[in-house]
């Protein structure tokens, strides 16, 4: 059960973080000029 | 920006319902529980195919017309390809682990998936180090291509050589039907997902080439020679 758990864990915060990187990135080059 | 933040709500959404049906799932006789990470272990494999697929296709495009859009597209591929490529390592040592005895073992299909992972972390690097221009993206283009060769050695180790890894379970009709139900609705929101993360890479790109543009000096345009002065 805890190597359910990690393996979820890990792919649940690599997913988002990278969705939230890329969306912080967009978000950066748009707002300059 | 609203646009992507829409379909990153949606990939979100729709990865929720997947992990809801991967929870509703049964579970394997044999494994237990732990049979679950399958679902987004082999998903993640599939969707890594896929933009590395991109990645092909883009590179070809561009080593054809020199279209800046495909060498986008081709980058925003890599990038996207090595974060399900680590996904898939990580969630299927964990899964070796119980059933294994242990995390790693070097067999062809994970070894194939390792080299795959390197080869386009090495793109990745290329991408970076180099000045941007041609000659990298001629030069990443052919990693690119070369690149490609690894995924059908992946995908068809576990035939071609003997190894721990299991052989296909889906195209061999070894799931049932709710397991199977329950894997293709995962591939399916993974698949959405990798393609919204495709789609906003592509963006983030075409800002920073016109913001590369814009900061390039202009060509210097060498002035007709004077002419000499007669007497």
């Amino acid at each position: 059960m805890i190597y359910l758990v990690i393996a979820y864990a890990f792919a649940v915060a690599t997913l988002a973080g990278f969705l939230v990187w890329s969306l912080r990135t967009l978000r950066a080059l748009e707002r300059k000029p | 920006m609203n646009r992507y933040r829409t379909w990153a709500a949606l990939a979100v959404a729709l990865m929720l319902g997947a992990g809801a049906a991967i929870y509703y799932a049964p579970t394997d006789y044999l494994q237990g529980v732990v049979q679950k990470i399958f679902y987004l272990h082999v998903s993640s494999a599939i969707a890594a195919y896929g933009c590395f697929a991109v990645v092909l296709v883009g590179s070809l495009v561009y080593l054809r017309n020199e279209s800046a859009a495909a060498d986008r597209f081709a980058r925003s591929g890599a990038v996207v390809g090595v974060v399900f490529t680590t996904i898939t390592l990580v969630m299927g040592s964990l899964w070796a682990k119980p059933i294994w005895g242990s995390f790693w073992t070097w067999d062809a299909r994970l070894t194939s998936t390792l080299v795959l992972w390197i080869i386009y972390a090495g793109y990745l690097l290329v991408r970076r180090m180099a000045d941007p221009g041609r000659q990298a993206a001629r030069l990443a283009a052919v990693v690119g291509i070369f690149g490609f060769i690894d995924v059908p050695i992946v995908h068809f180790s576990v035939t071609w050589w003997r190894t721990q890894h299991p052989r296909p379970v889906v195209v061999n009709d070894a799931l049932p039907p709710q397991m199977l139900a329950t894997f293709l609705f995962t591939l399916a929101c993974t698949l959405v997902l990798a393609a919204v993360l495709i789609g906003i890479r592509y963006r983030i790109e075409t800002l920073l080439d016109a913001r590369l543009r814009a900061i390039e000096p202009a060509p210097i345009v060498s002035a007709a020679p004077e002419a000499e002065p007669t007497a």
